[in-house]
């Protein structure tokens, strides 16, 4: 082979060698910077979610002491200064209207109790966790029911399951915030509550009969309230969808694949099927 | 038998036991990929059986051409997540195993011409698999180190195989065509074809069931 010739062979050669070669370190580097890029997306997702879930918490605490505060003052202390008053007005009685007193004042007193006992499982925003979304918002329900201030209903579709406590968390905040939203500003008298449990799906449907608003021309901070609910349910990978317009009440329905893992699944909070 | 193939049917041999006894542990693409080096380990072997017995292997040489193809597009299509490029790969299966017939019977006879026809196409597929898989793994970055990952390994084997046979099958018929001494491309050949089984086995060290399934 004359020396030209293998000159330009072993030249091409190296050439081809050395150019698959550096594509290969190019892909090594290219790489590295992806996983790098993904792991920093990863982390802020989870602190994100972290800060999100803890928000949660906290307005569910909020929450939880301006009703309990709400109820010590409305009803508990009316009830035992009514409870005190009817006492010190017993001793001027005679027997018989000491007894009738007595007897009313013990099923006051009994009352008082009995509100105080469900002020207690109020007073921790943690039972979630110990008896699962439909319990809690089955106690929530009674509770609404009771004072009167709404008429809900609740209802179940399918084989209960469980979501993960980090997701039943936020899924119950969305409930709370939807019913705030409906009691304070639509005038509504019923409120519905659907929790329908299919095995690759899961829908959370909260309807309210109220005067409804259009969606387009919410303010600032009405329209925040709503994204809130849209963001926190994306971070727990569902879907809310939120549809109302003036005169037809508002429905909110948030949807979940519950078989999807989430990037932010950890060990500090466990988000799987118990 | 020249000590080049006696180097490279070692080399074969120590890779398929690698893959025998790694085999429990392999994902599924790479029990195909240890399937793939066996035969060729086999056929290699019948190969150097042929030359000695009757001076050609041709009829080995085509029947390789095709076994190449079947597994290592077979182990493409396992590791691809992409439908579409799944669907390119059956697709190229059938095509290049009806394309075999019409070579090997009309236009390249088996005992005569080596299956420069099988192998041209052949190789601009891996090569093209190569690049679209290492495309799909910056899409789907795992968090483990890139030199620990099977898929990497067996990608930048069949990327320098697909992409250097392409070329020295091209210089090749160029230095035949002028009567010039093809030695060097010979030897590069067979460095190729080192490197190749090398990266094959180390595919078959990094692989794990196990790894695999916790970080998709």
């Amino acid at each position: 082979m004359p020396d030209e010739t293998l000159r330009i062979l072993v030249t091409s050669t190296i050439a081809f060698f050395a150019g698959i070669t550096g594509f290969i370190i190019y892909f090594i580097v290219l790489y590295r910077n992806r996983q790098l890029r993904n792991k920093q997306e990863q982390e802020q997702l989870q602190s994100a979610f972290r800060q999100e879930l803890l928000k949660a918490q906290i307005e569910m605490q909020e929450q939880t002491l301006l009703y309990i505060s709400r109820e010590i003052h409305d009803n508990i202390t009316q009830v035992l200064s009514f409870v005190k008053l009817t006492l010190s007005m017993a001793a001027s009685n005679t027997e018989d209207q000491k007894q009738l007193k007595i007897n009313e004042s013990r099923d006051l007193v009994s009352q008082a109790i009995n509100d105080l006992r469900d002020l207690s499982k109020s007073l921790s925003f943690e039972h979630i966790t110990r008896l699962g979304l439909v319990k809690t918002i089955e106690i929530e329900t009674n509770r609404l029911n009771k004072s009167g201030i709404i008429k809900m209903h609740l209802s179940t579709d399918g084989d209960i399951y469980p979501l993960g406590e980090q997701r039943e968390l936020v899924l119950y905040r969305i409930f709370q915030e939807a019913l705030n939203n409906t009691i304070k500003h639509s005038g509504a008298k019923h409120f519905k509550i659907g929790l329908h449990y299919y095995p690759e799906l899961f829908n959370l449907t909260l309807e309210d009969d109220g005067k409804g608003f259009s969606v387009n021309l919410l303010d600032n901070i009405s329209g925040a309230g709503l994204k809130n609910m849209e963001n926190r349910a994306s971070l727990i990978g569902a879907v809310a969808a939120i549809n109302s317009s003036t005169g037809t009440g508002c429905s909110i329905k948030v949807s979940l694949n519950p078989l999807e893992e989430r990037l932010y699944t950890d060990g500090y909070h466990p988000n799987r099927f118990s | 038998m020249p000590y080049k193939s006696t180097i490279y049917c070692f080399l074969l041999l120590i890779v398929a036991l690698i893959g025998i006894f790694s085999y429990k542990r392999l994902t599924f693409p790479f029990k195909i990929l240890a399937w793939s080096v066996l035969v060729v380990f086999v056929l290699n072997v019948i190969s150097q059986y042929f030359i000695w017995k009757y001076r050609n292997n041709y009829i080995i040489l085509h029947i390789e051409s095709l076994t190449d193809y079947l597994f290592y597009a077979a182990t493409y299509y396992y590791l691809f997540k992409n439908k579409l490029i799944k669907r390119l790969i059956i697709v190229s299966i059938v095509g290049m195993s009806v394309f075999f017939f019409i070579n090997a019977l009309f236009l390249q006879p088996l005992q005569t011409v080596f299956p420069t026809y099988m192998y041209y196409p052949a190789q601009i597929l891996f090569s093209l698999f190569s690049l679209l898989l290492f495309k799909e793994m910056l899409q789907y970055p795992l968090a483990i180190n890139i030199t620990k990952q099977s898929v990497f390994w067996f990608n930048t084997a069949i990327l320098f195989y697909g992409t250097t046979m392409f070329f020295i099958l091209g210089l090749t018929n160029y230095l035949a065509e002028h009567n010039l001494n093809d030695q060097f491309l010979f030897n590069f050949w067979y460095l190729i074809i080192y490197l190749f089984h090398i990266f094959i086995a180390f595919s078959f060290l990094t692989d794990n069931r196990d790894i695999s399934a916790k970080d998709a």
